[in-house]
């Protein structure tokens, strides 16, 4: 829940860019845009996909060189800047994609390409490990992470924490950070927050870029919004709203997110029963109804996704039965999408989409059978079915020759709905179908989902953001450690309850 | 960041087409080399410029080219067939010493061909097979396929094996004038094989296995089938060039196809196929091949040290791996 944040923004200016211009083409990236940090600062950065943030960021790191503008740090003016320059300023970056290599020690990778040496230029190990060390003292890691630990054991949120060290071990002062959230579990998520306070109480700047909102309030002194390259104002955390956020963003009112729904439940279309996965998940029971959006909430690791994985036929079933329209489930992907049963994965990057290759190619992956006459696939046949697909579900651009690797997260998730979408299926598991979205996009795939239920088709939707649970979803399930700890219906639907089954935090209120 | 707008029809065509040329840049750069060097070829020497010499090198190609598609079928999944050479050579020792057992008889020629033919698609399924059980990395999986044939091979004779049928021989020799007919049923292949690739399900599962393994299991795509598949196509084209081989020879020869892989990989690369898979085309590998075939041809005439040609491929292929080098942003989120 959003603490109340001391706005103390009282430190010196660190960093400061002012009428930044940047033009790539025919694409105006970067307009008139000033931006300042200050030390003993975390300034949430927002704005939807293509908005600008990662443009003016790599003006920051010196990837890009500004077409106008300065840029000032400690003082000091620029015109432009080299990354070797940016480094040795203080500038760092934690990306989503780690620069770590799992087989070297946390202490070796921290110090990768800056290895301290000792006598006759010999790295020096035992002073290595000591100053990793400190590091992960300073930033309260120690508990959980040795310098010696092999980074291929570490969770995900550690592996940040040695990507975060990394930086902290050149003397960085200016901290920017891409979505770190993104990658993390939620219960890791106490620990990078209050990592992140504890280099802001240091004196260091950090710049923080998320799309969940419900962070910045918690996290930030200062929000600044950025859309179609335009800076469209700089507040005070605790002077704005989310509402206000958003509609700045992207000049909608939150309210219109979620399409309304009117839909009444159908036949029974998914039973399970006792449904033991993994030995991860346990004595799972529910149903799915045609024209339902059954909703699937949870912290991270309680088995959501292991649930919707073994739906289709991608986990280790023990024990348990699983129906589908009244036959037992088919035991395997290819089968499960045959008989109208389709997964849309957690990460599209990795199974959602073969990145190298065009929109076209993936759109029909999973639909070549349609295609194919005699043996071979008729292009006209599969060009209708693109086209049509690609405007139902609002790709853009509209070329089917584009690499998918060059689309926008948005619009990638919009490829993989659409390639299942054109399957026909009768029952669709959206597994975090928008994470990583911008705020348009999400409202698209919403859209879709609503569309589903209109036309006979039986929704499961898992998500971490409750907000789009509530908005969505006629029932919700909440896990809790690899068993369902209750159902909300409609009328019991609220943040506040969802998380208490979710923690399994004892009710104060009384039954 | 849309498309810019506001352009007029003329920049926006040429804009398609300047992205058109972009995108399938490998090939383009690949047929733009071959013509460079026909050109240089042509003007200096005489002999490189008769019709008689280009029908040749068409010919010749024939080989390089069948060992490349099956090679090429197991690339795009992202493996690699070590072992194609030797199963070519082990097609066409098998089939001359039955051709010598049997006294040459002639009405031979198409059982023997048949029985290459499932030699070769036998030991590619081995491969596919192995390689699909143990999860083993298909680099090593042919490899130890390549050392156990090599002796095989060897067992079979050391010397050429005498007593191949003359009408064998024409699959080599026949023509309709000037062109070989075996170099127009090449060109069918080569067709048939790149409708095969962008037209059918199995030849576009090829290319989502070597994308993404993943993906292809949650579309649909029989993994451990298709991988089969295309270590069974790669022995099949083996085949093909070791009962090809064995046409031109008129003799088993126990050198046939010595060192080919290697040449395969450099067309298949140099074509443009990503060695990683998933990525590339056909039209791509023959260009490699023909553009191979030609500088080979061209160093023949040349009468140039075959050590030279060596260092050439050497070099063609650093050329290709660097030209090919797609910079792979990060895409921070």
């Amino acid at each position: 829940m959003p603490e109340s944040q001391k706005s103390d923004t009282s430190g010196e200016v660190i960093l400061s860019l002012r009428h930044i211009d940047k033009t790539f083409g025919g694409t105006h990236a970067l307009a008139d845009v000033s931006f300042d940090l200050r030390a003993g600062e975390i300034h949430a950065l927002v704005g939807e996909n293509g908005a600008g943030k990662s443009t003016l960021i790599k003006v920051v790191t010196g990837a890009y060189f500004p077409d106008m503008g300065t840029i000032t740090i400690n003082g000091s003016n620029f015109q432009s800047l080299k990354p070797e320059q940016a480094r040795d300023l203080g500038i760092s970056v934690v990306y989503q994609e780690f620069n770590i290599l799992p087989e070297l020690s946390v202490s070796e990778n921290i110090f990768l390409g800056a290895q301290p040496r000792g006598r006759l230029g010999l790295i020096d190990n035992i002073s290595r490990k000591r100053r990793a060390y400190e590091l992960l003292e300073r930033l309260g890691a120690r508990e959980s992470i040795e310098p010696d630990q092999l980074v291929k054991d570490l969770t995900v949120g550690e592996r940040q924490i040695v990507e975060i060290s990394k930086a902290l071990s050149s003397d960085a002062h200016i901290f920017i950070m891409d979505e770190p959230s993104a990658v993390l579990p939620s219960r890791e998520l106490d620990r990078l927050f209050s990592l992140i306070r504890t280099l802001r109480e240091e004196g260091h700047g950090i710049i923080y870029i998320s799309h969940r909102l419900n962070e910045i309030f918690e996290l930030a002194d200062r929000v600044t919004v950025l859309k179609d390259g335009e800076v469209m104002a700089t507040k005070n955390v605790a002077e704005t709203s989310n509402t206000e956020l958003v509609s700045l963003m992207v000049g909608r009112e939150l309210s219109d997110m979620y399409p309304p729904t009117d839909n009444q439940p159908g036949d029974v279309l998914l039973e399970v029963n006792g449904l033991d996965v993994d030995g991860t998940v346990f004595d799972v029971d529910f149903n799915l109804r045609v024209n339902e959006v059954l909703g699937f909430a949870g912290l991270g690791g309680s088995g959501r996704t292991t649930v919707c994985r073994a739906l289709v036929g991608l986990a280790d079933i023990h024990a348990g039965e699983i129906l589908y329209k009244g036959q037992p489930v088919p035991k395997t992907p290819g089968e499960a999408s045959r008989a109208g049963m389709v997964l849309v994965p957690e990460d599209r990057k990795m199974n959602g989409l073969v990145l190298n290759q065009t929109m076209r190619f993936n759109l029909s992956l999973p639909n070549l059978l349609d295609f194919v006459r005699a043996g071979v696939l008729r292009s006209r046949l599969e060009d209708r079915a693109i086209k049509r697909i690609v405007e139902d579900v609002q790709i853009k651009p509209q070329t089917p020759e584009i690499l998918t690797e060059n689309l926008s997260g948005g619009n990638q998730q919009k490829v993989v709905v659409g390639k299942w979408l054109l399957t026909n299926p009768d029952l669709v598991i959206f597994d975090e179908p928008t994470r990583g979205i911008d705020v348009g996009a999400k409202a698209e795939i919403y859209i879709r989902i609503r569309e589903l239920t209109r036309r006979g088709v039986g929704v499961i939707m898992a998500s971490s953001e409750l907000l789009e649970l509530i908005g969505m979803c006629d029932r919700i399930l909440v896990f809790y450690e690899g068993r369902i700890a209750g159902e909300l219906s409609r009328a019991e639907f609220s943040e506040d309850e969802i998380m208490r089954l979710a923690t399994a935090t004892v009710s104060t209120k009384g039954s | 960041m849309g498309p810019a707008e506001g352009k007029s029809p003329i920049s926006r065509h040429f804009g398609k087409s300047l992205s058109f040329v972009r995108k399938n840049g490998s090939i383009f750069l690949i047929y733009g080399f071959i013509i460079l060097i026909a050109g240089m070829a042509a003007i200096y020497s005489e002999t490189f410029r008769t019709a008689s010499n280009m029908a040749n090198i068409l010919r010749q190609s024939i080989i390089l080219g069948l060992i490349a598609i099956g090679q090429s079928m197991v690339v795009l999944t992202g493996g690699m067939d070590i072992s194609i050479d030797m199963i070519a050579r082990t097609v066409a020792l098998t089939v001359a010493t039955l051709f010598a057992t049997y006294e040459s008889d002639s009405s031979l020629i198409v059982p023997l061909l048949f029985l290459g033919v499932t030699v070769g698609v036998t030991l590619g399924g081995i491969n596919g097979v192995l390689i699909t059980r143990t999860h083993a990395n298909p680099f090593i999986i042919t490899f130890g396929m390549a050392s156990i044939l090599r002796g095989v091979n060897l067992a079979i004779s050391t010397t050429p094996i005498r007593g191949i049928p003359s009408p064998y021989l024409r699959i080599y020799d026949a023509k309709i004038g000037i062109i070989a007919i075996n170099v127009i049923v090449m060109g069918i292949i080569w067709y048939a094989v790149w409708l095969f690739s962008t037209r059918t399900r199995l030849g576009r599962s090829l290319f989502a296995i070597g994308g993404s393994e993943r993906v292809a299991q949650l579309s649909a795509i029989r993994i451990n089938w298709t991988l089969v598949s295309a270590y069974v196509l790669s022995g099949f084209f083996a085949a093909l060039a070791g009962l090809f081989v064995l046409a031109r020879m008129g003799v088993g020869d126990p050198g046939t196809a010595e060192g080919m892989t290697f040449q395969s990989i450099v067309a298949v690369a140099v074509g443009g196929i990503s060695l990683y898979g998933g990525k590339g085309s056909l039209i791509g590998t023959l260009g490699g091949v023909l553009l191979l075939t030609m500088i080979s041809n061209v160093f023949n005439l040349m009468q140039v040290n075959i050590y030279y040609q060596q260092l050439l491929l050497g070099l063609v292929v650093l050329i290709a791996v660097a030209a090919y080098r797609s910079p792979r942003s990060v895409r921070p989120g």
